[in-house]
C-alpha cells in the first residue's frame, strides 16, 4: 500500500486474496531476483574463475547454434553459464543459454565480449531488464484480474502495493553467499 | 458451480483451439520457468502483443514457430 493513502479494510481483504492468486509469481520473481542479486554479488569471483578457466583452456566444448565452439567456463544459473574461446583477437568470453526444449537444446549466445568483467555486467544487466518486463506484465495480470472481480471498486491501491512489492524485490539485495576467489588479477 | 483448486488449473493443457496464451501458460506448455520466458520475449525470439490492461499475450503461432524452430 503506497504512504498517501490508507487502504480500505475491503482493500486490504483483496490485496492479501491477489497475494494468494499471484503467490506462485511472486514466489518465482522473488527467487530469480535473489539469484541475479547472487551473481552481481559474486560477479569479480566469477569473472577471476572464468579468466583462470580460459587461460588454463579447460571445460566441455559447447556448440551454440551459429555454429560457435565455445568452452565451458563457470554456471551462472542452471541454463546459463559463462563460456570462453580463443581468437584472433585474444581470448573471447561469452554468456551462453542452453534451453532445454522438447527436442534438443536451444543454444544461444546471450552477449559475448574480451573483458570477461564487462560481459557480466552486460548479462546482468539485461537481466535487470528482463525483470522489468516481468514486473509490467504482472501488474497488468493483477489489474485485469481485480478489474474483472471487484468491476465497480477502485482497486488500484492493491495493484501499487504489487508494483511496489515487486520493485522492493529488484532492489534489495537479500543475505550473499560470497564464492571464494583466489586472487587472479585481471 | 463446481470451483477447480487451482493447482489443478496450472496442470491443465490451455485448449489447442486458442489464438493466444498468458505468458504463464505459454510458459507451462513450453516447460520451462517465468523467468525464461520472459528473457526470450525481451531478446524477441517470442513476439507478443498486448491486451487492453498491458497483459502479454504470446500468440500460438509464435510458440508454433519456436517449436518448429526447436524441430529443425
Amino acid at each position: 500500500m503506497n504512504y498517501y493513502e490508507r487502504p480500505t479494510p475491503l482493500q486490504e481483504q483483496v490485496n492479501a486474496e491477489a497475494i494468494q492468486h499471484f503467490a506462485e509469481h511472486l514466489k518465482q520473481f522473488k527467487a530469480n531476483c535473489d539469484a541475479l542479486h547472487n551473481i552481481e554479488y559474486n560477479l569479480p569471483a566469477t569473472a577471476n574463475e572464468a579468466f583462470r578457466a580460459a587461460l588454463q583452456s579447460s571445460g566441455h566444448i559447447i556448440q551454440t547454434d551459429d555454429g560457435t565452439q565455445w568452452q565451458h567456463a563457470v554456471d551462472l544459473t542452471k541454463i546459463t553459464s559463462v563460456c570462453h574461446r580463443r581468437t584472433e583477437a585474444g581470448l573471447e568470453f561469452a554468456v551462453v543459454e542452453c534451453l532445454p526444449l522438447k527436442s534438443r537444446e536451444m543454444k544461444d549466445v546471450l552477449n559475448s565480449g574480451h573483458d570477461v568483467r564487462e560481459v557480466l555486467q552486460t548479462f546482468a544487466h539485461d537481466q535487470r531488464q528482463v525483470f522489468k518486463v516481468w514486473k509490467d506484465d504482472i501488474a497488468a495480470q493483477v489489474r485485469e484480474h481485480l478489474e474483472e472481480k471487484y468491476p465497480h471498486q477502485d482497486m488500484s491501491i492493491v495493484v501499487e502495493s504489487f508494483e511496489i512489492k515487486l520493485a522492493r524485490a529488484i532492489s534489495e539485495r537479500p543475505a550473499q553467499t560470497q564464492k571464494q576467489s583466489h586472487g587472479v588479477r585481471i | 458451480m463446481e470451483t477447480i483448486p487451482e493447482n489443478e488449473i496450472q496442470t491443465t493443457t490451455p485448449p489447442a483451439e486458442r489464438l493466444a496464451y498468458s505468458v504463464q501458460e505459454a510458459a507451462d506448455m513450453l516447460g520451462i520457468n517465468y523467468f525464461t520466458m520472459y528473457r526470450l520475449i525481451q531478446r524477441q525470439k517470442l513476439k507478443t502483443c498486448r491486451v487492453l490492461r498491458g497483459k502479454l499475450l504470446v500468440p500460438r503461432t509464435e510458440l508454433l514457430q519456436l517449436l518448429q524452430t526447436d524441430l529443425r
